[in-house]
């Protein structure tokens, strides 16, 4: 199941100028189709009024003048125009339809693309599913609006105003009596619209939640299986489908109410016109043809009414879409290039902190003051605490974050002189958890490097340590790692992100250790992956593990977004400060994992 | 708390091979409303028609003769009559249609969720979580809309051709035939069309999740594509996917757009021949002015609703694969939860014994292979082994998640199969590793599964007690905040601190603890010992243990190895015989030692 379908929020929004100009931007491009679509519903639409006018003539003319000829002429003519609303309607079906799809697809496109130039300060504050719904729900409902909207309320008003002008043209008088009538039936269609709409989005909410109910029940069988929470479960699960049974069936019952009301108020519009039709007929004013077209036109008008009415209801839906579309595309990345930049060639080099500050909410400090330099080449294991602030420190040195206060130097230049491009196209990441994309092992590494050949692909694979488990699978390479990678294990993931590392060939590099245990082999290979990738390269490691840390030529105990300790092992050791106790501890659990044989490798499903 | 306020009929039961009659069984209760919407909807269209019956008399008798008599007024009110009847008996045929199916529905939704819940563990831990909350959402709304649409909606549309059609032949038999030629052309052109569109329909929807997941990565992976500046390269991956999906909608649309306009002709040429032999029959005076506008009317009502005839075909077949895969669960056999021989009365005292158990998941692989051994009431078990020795499966025995496929467990003597699940699990608390918590209140979590009001002191005191008191009073809303929420994630060992809170406010008798306080530091491990011990006074505790420290106090030690114990006893006793134990257990010292080497090592 889709897991955005909570946000995919549904309010009222309110047509304004400047929302209407910038819908209307959308479909500039298009202009031609526009006037295409607009042209050929517009005509359909006067058909529709000219037919049922010829109906009437085929009765006066011919029935009644008893002529033949005017029969077959009249039907022959009939039969043409329908042939030409035939192909119109081919036309705007078509028209109207594709011009939506591309409506769509220009609008996930526009905010594809500026989603990709966003900073990750709005990806970590703004939930993937938000901004999922805002590419599907939300731009499905607005091109809907701008397409088979507009073409439905203009072929409503043409059809509206045909029938007027024909009628008008039969017989003011009953006519008159129609365009009476109209205003009460539209006022009616437009309030039971929205009524219906508003339960109709209930239903839809209280449905989300009954998915998530399921979701629930499934996933967490065994709690409530051990709980014994099944009549309560049951019980609460039994006030969401009455609430979803409230809210449809009041939705169900207003729809079913909606159609008739309408067409009964018109049933009596129409009963007035033949009462004084038929009057009228006697002195010659009406023909029985004239009658029968106002029986047409009158029972056919509820269906323009009823399109107007569930447009306008679903209007208010999307405008609110296009305000929540306009506000992704409006936001701008927090961190960009300078007006001014300096153009880099390479930033390996040593950089330097210099009292960096950085928070997302003033009040609430993430780093406080951090000062420290790092030599080129040398390694630095960053270590403490979750939440003590080794993360944000990895992202300020991507630049993902610019510091808030402070700077940062890479080769003496203030980083944010520099083109962000040129420093992270530099960057090497590892991941905690290494994040795959769906595809083969191959387009995965290749991210690295996106021109790099299949022979320099297996290199970095031998080199990071993954080529033999990947020759071990049926298609080695070429193999699906699945959505997100997930039919590979961690130590894989892992295993092929260094590999994409090693391809980049990156200046800086910069792992986050996994802290879920993977298999004493995998192990030994990350290790010696990771080798490889820092042999002569400056690199930051968010350590976990004892024989990463050691090795570094310089240890930061990072805790409370604050430098705690810095130094070598050595250094630090002696100190007997936070990081002898932190190792002592690491070193007795590592131990144990070592030796002891009922330590779990990857846990397995069923076990968890 | 009955279950017959949610569902009044078993609907495992309705389940047979026809699916027509397996729809119409789970419709009990609801038949008579159905058939009155059925009925209902014939008046309705009865009276359509009618209203062009009278327009022919009004015609033909009013207008023509000049005739403006009481006839006239009566004409005109039987009209306005018959179209208040018309408009009201849609209405009650549409609302009726509707609480059918609404009622159906709700009914079918409160089964299926609860038949979930009440499947065998060994179920759920074989299927398939998506495929399960497919079934329980999508089929059932395939299921609603069979009811609530295409079943009324092809009525309708039988009904409307079947009153107009014996109308017309009321007007004139030759004229009815020749307006029917042209049906069957219309309904095949309509199913061919529309099965080609729900194929396209197909293709293009998958188009949308692979877009969506290309999305959903993008997001997900933002970190990596940054770190190798790949923002170009994702656009362009995107834009492939989305170039697609357009390509798939232009390829829908194709077809929708020959669709309307082909069945537009088809209908249009069927509809003018009857208009001109009416004509032309009026015309002969074959048939009289009245009868040839009503017949003109009733042709539309005929002919054009024919075309969605196919859509709604086509949608009922796939409401009927719908329906099929609902059925296939519904067939499942649930686990009694009340059934037992044996009905006590208090609560247990928490004496296992196990006596020659194995268990197999398939055939000649078992898991575990002749237990044996006995455990006095409030007895800490500690089962030692690697993963996939066995303990897992062992502690799954006792709730009756799965049964023993030979030899007997007891509880207080009485063969744990003669009580009933639900006592039986009542009497069981599980703190498990990593516990599943639901996406509620903390409080809520905390309290899930007492079937008692619970006081808030009781809440804090339990969460004090389990060590995560102070952690709850640091979110912003306390015991209110929502797991999973924004911002909030718990982390593994504070979830199972809440699993331990939950578990001191059931009380259990019996204990399952699966010991894990890896991911900790040290104080908080002090902290969730400490809680681990007051839970475990005077229960019997089953320890699934990583570690030797969490087993050195049990009464009873059995290290497991390949599903078989290979050694047990308590400490002291298994400190006296080598064995995998003394082993595991030298290895602490070893560390020690070790620790010492290292650190003076790197003091020189």
């Amino acid at each position: 199941m889709s897991t955005f379908e909570e946000f995919d929020e549904q309010d009222y929004g309110k047509l304004s100028t400047p929302i209407l100009r910038r819908l209307l931007s959308l479909l500039k491009p298009h202009w031609r189709t526009v006037v295409g679509f607009l042209t050929c519903i517009g005509l359909v639409s006067f058909i529709d009024g000219y037919t049922t006018f010829l109906g009437a003539q085929i009765i006066d003319e011919g029935i009644i003048a008893g002529s033949r000829a005017a029969i077959v002429r009249t039907i022959t003519l009939y039969g043409a125009v329908m042939l030409i609303q035939a192909a119109l309607a081919f036309g705007f079906i078509y028209l109207t339809g594709i011009l939506g799809e591309r409506v769509r697809y220009d609008m996930r496109k526009k905010m594809f693309n500026h989603l990709q130039q966003l900073s990750l300060s709005y990806f970590s504050q703004t939930p993937v599913g938000w901004i999922m719904a805002r590419l599907t729900s939300d731009t499905e409902r607005l091109a809907d609006l701008m397409t088979w909207g507009i073409l439905d309320v203009t072929w409503a008003i043409v059809n509206i105003s045909t029938a007027a002008v024909f009628m008008l043209m039969i017989n003011a008088n009953l006519a008159l009596i129609v365009l009476f009538m109209l205003p009460i039936m539209i006022v009616v269609a437009f309030r039971f619209r929205i009524r219906i709409l508003y339960h109709y989005r209930k239903s839809r909410k209280m449905n989300s939640k009954i998915t998530g109910a399921f979701n629930e029940g499934i996933t967490g069988v065994r709690v409530i299986k051990a709980l014994s929470r099944e009549d309560d479960n049951l019980e609460e699960f039994g006030e969401l489908t009455e609430g979803m049974y409230q809210a449809s069936y009041k939705a169900a019952w207003l729809s079913a109410l909606f159609l008739p009301t309408v067409q009964v108020i018109s049933a009596i519009g129409l009963g007035i016109v033949l009462w004084r039709g038929g009057m009228q007929v006697q002195v010659g004013v009406l023909t029985v043809g004239g009658i029968q077209a106002f029986v047409s036109y009158v029972t056919f008008i509820m269906w323009p009414i009823q399109d107007m009415a569930r447009v306008y209801a679903q209007m208010q839906n999307a405008i609110a879409s296009a305000e929540r579309i306009f506000n992704l595309i409006d936001t701008e990345p927090d961190v960009k290039n300078r007006s001014r930049t300096v153009e880099t060639q390479t930033i390996a080099g040593d950089i330097q902190f210099d009292d960096v500050h950085f928070y997302y909410e003033a009040n609430d400090p993430v780093i406080k003051g951090l000062t420290f330099e790092v030599k080129k080449g040398e390694m630095v294991a960053l270590v403490g605490p979750t939440g003590g602030g080794k993360t944000t420190i990895v992202n300020l040195l991507c630049r993902f974050y610019e510091p808030t206060q402070g700077k940062i130097y890479f080769n003496g230049v203030d980083y944010q002189d520099m083109r962000l491009e040129d420093i992270q196209s530099r960057i090497g990441m590892v991941l905690q958890t290494p994040h795959l994309f769906s595809g083969s092992v191959r387009e995965n590494i290749r991210y690295g490097r996106l021109n790099a050949t299949d022979a320099e692909i297996e290199q970095a694979a031998k080199l990071a340590g993954a080529h033999e488990f990947i020759m071990q699978f049926d298609e080695q390479y070429d193999q699906d790692v699945g959505e997100s990678g997930n039919l590979l294990s961690v130590g894989q993931k892992q295993l092929i992100s260094i590999a994409r590392a090693i391809l980049a060939q990156p200046e800086l590099f910069i792992m986050d250790e996994a802290t879920s245990s993977v298999d004493t082999l995998t192990e030994a290979l990350i290790q010696r992956g990771m080798d490889r990738l820092m042999q002569g390269r400056t690199s930051f490691v968010i350590a976990h593990r004892l024989s990463t840390i050691k090795r570094a030529d310089k240890i930061i105990v990072i805790e409370d977004g604050q430098i705690q300790e810095m130094g070598t092992h050595q250094e630090l050791i002696n100190q007997k400060g936070k990081y002898y106790n932190l190792y002592t501890r690491q070193f007795r659990q590592e131990l144990e994992a070592q030796y002891d044989i009922f330590t779990p490798a990857e846990r397995t499903q069923t076990e968890a | 708390m009955s279950e017959k306020t949610f569902y009044d009929l078993n609907l495992s039961q309705t389940i047979t091979k026809n699916r027509m009659v397996g729809l119409w069984r789970m419709m009990k209760g609801y038949r008579w409303l159905f058939i009155g919407a059925t009925i209902a909807l014939a008046i309705a269209t009865i009276s359509r028609t009618g209203i062009y019956l009278v327009l022919r008399r009004f015609i033909d008798d009013v207008v023509v003769p000049g005739n403006f008599g009481t006839n006239f007024v009566v004409i005109i009110l039987t009209f306005i009559g018959l179209a208040v009847l018309q408009g009201g008996f849609t209405f009650v045929s549409g609302w009726m249609a509707a609480k059918t199916a609404e009622g159906v529905t709700r009914r079918l939704r409160n089964y299926l969720f609860d038949h979930l819940q009440r499947l065998p563990y060994a179920y759920h831990a074989e299927a398939q979580t998506g495929d399960l909350i497919a079934r329980a959402t999508s089929d059932i709304d395939a299921v609603n809309r069979f009811y609530g649409d295409q079943a009324i909606g092809i009525g309708r549309i039988i009904l409307m051709f079947v009153v107009n059609f014996i109308a017309l032949l009321q007007l004139n038999t030759r004229l009815a035939w020749l307006s029917v030629i042209a049906i069957p052309a219309i309904i095949g052109v309509s199913i061919f069309f529309f099965s080609r569109v729900s194929k396209a329909y197909e293709a293009y929807q998958e188009q949308e999740a692979t877009l969506s997941n290309r999305l959903q990565e993008n997001l997900t992976g933002v970190r990596v594509v940054k770190a190798f500046a790949r923002q170009g390269f994702e656009s362009y991956k995107f834009d492939q996917e989305n170039w697609r999906k357009f390509r798939l909608g232009k390829n829908l649309l194709s077809i929708h757009s020959l669709f309307w306009p082909i069945s537009d002709i088809i209908c249009g040429a069927q509809m003018l021949t009857s208009y001109f032999f009416g004509a032309i029959m009026a015309l002969n005076g074959e048939i009289t002015v009245g009868t040839y506008m009503a017949f003109v009317s009733l042709v539309i009502w005929i002919i054009w609703p024919m075309r969605n005839l196919g859509r709604l075909i086509v949608q009922t077949s796939t409401g009927m694969v719908s329906y099929k895969r609902v059925a296939e669960l519904l067939k499942e056999e649930r686990e009694p939860l009340l059934e037992g021989k044996y009905q006590p009365s208090g609560d247990a005292q928490g004496e296992i014994v196990f006596k020659d158990v194995w268990f197999e998941y398939e055939p000649d692989n078992p898991i575990l292979k002749n237990i044996n051994f006995t455990c006095r009431s409030g007895d800490v078990i500690a089962l030692l082994g690697s993963t996939g020795s066995g303990k897992t499966t062992l502690v799954n025995l006792l709730p009756r998640f799965y049964d023993p496929t030979d030899g007997m467990i007891t509880l207080d003597g009485v063969d744990i199969t003669q009580y009933p699940r639900k006592y039986l699990r009542s009497q069981i608390g599980i703190v498990e590793q990593e516990p599943f918590l639901f996406s509620r209140t903390i409080r809520e979590n905390i309290t899930y599964g007492v079937h008692r009001k619970v006081t808030e002191e009781e809440i804090i005191q339990a969460a004090k007690f389990a060590a995560i008191h102070d952690v709850i009073m640091e979110f912003p809303k306390a015991y209110d905040t929502l797991v999973g929420e924004r911002g909030v994630t718990l982390s593994g060992g504070q979830k199972q601190r809440v699993a331990i809170a939950r578990a001191l406010l059931k009380n259990p008798r019996i204990l399952i603890l699966d010991d894990s306080t890896s991911s900790v530091d040290t104080e908080t491990e002090m902290h969730i010992r400490g809680a681990l011990e007051h839970l475990m006074q005077s229960r019997t505790t089953f320890i699934i243990a990583h570690r030797i420290q969490s087993v050195m106090d049990a009464d009873l030690i059995l290290v497991f190895d390949n599903g078989e114990i290979v050694q047990k006893g308590t400490h002291a006793e298994l400190m006296k015989t080598s064995g995998m134990y003394k082993d595991i257990f030298d290895i602490q010292t070893r560390i020690e030692v070790e620790l010492e080497k290292e650190i003076s090592s790197v003091n020189i």
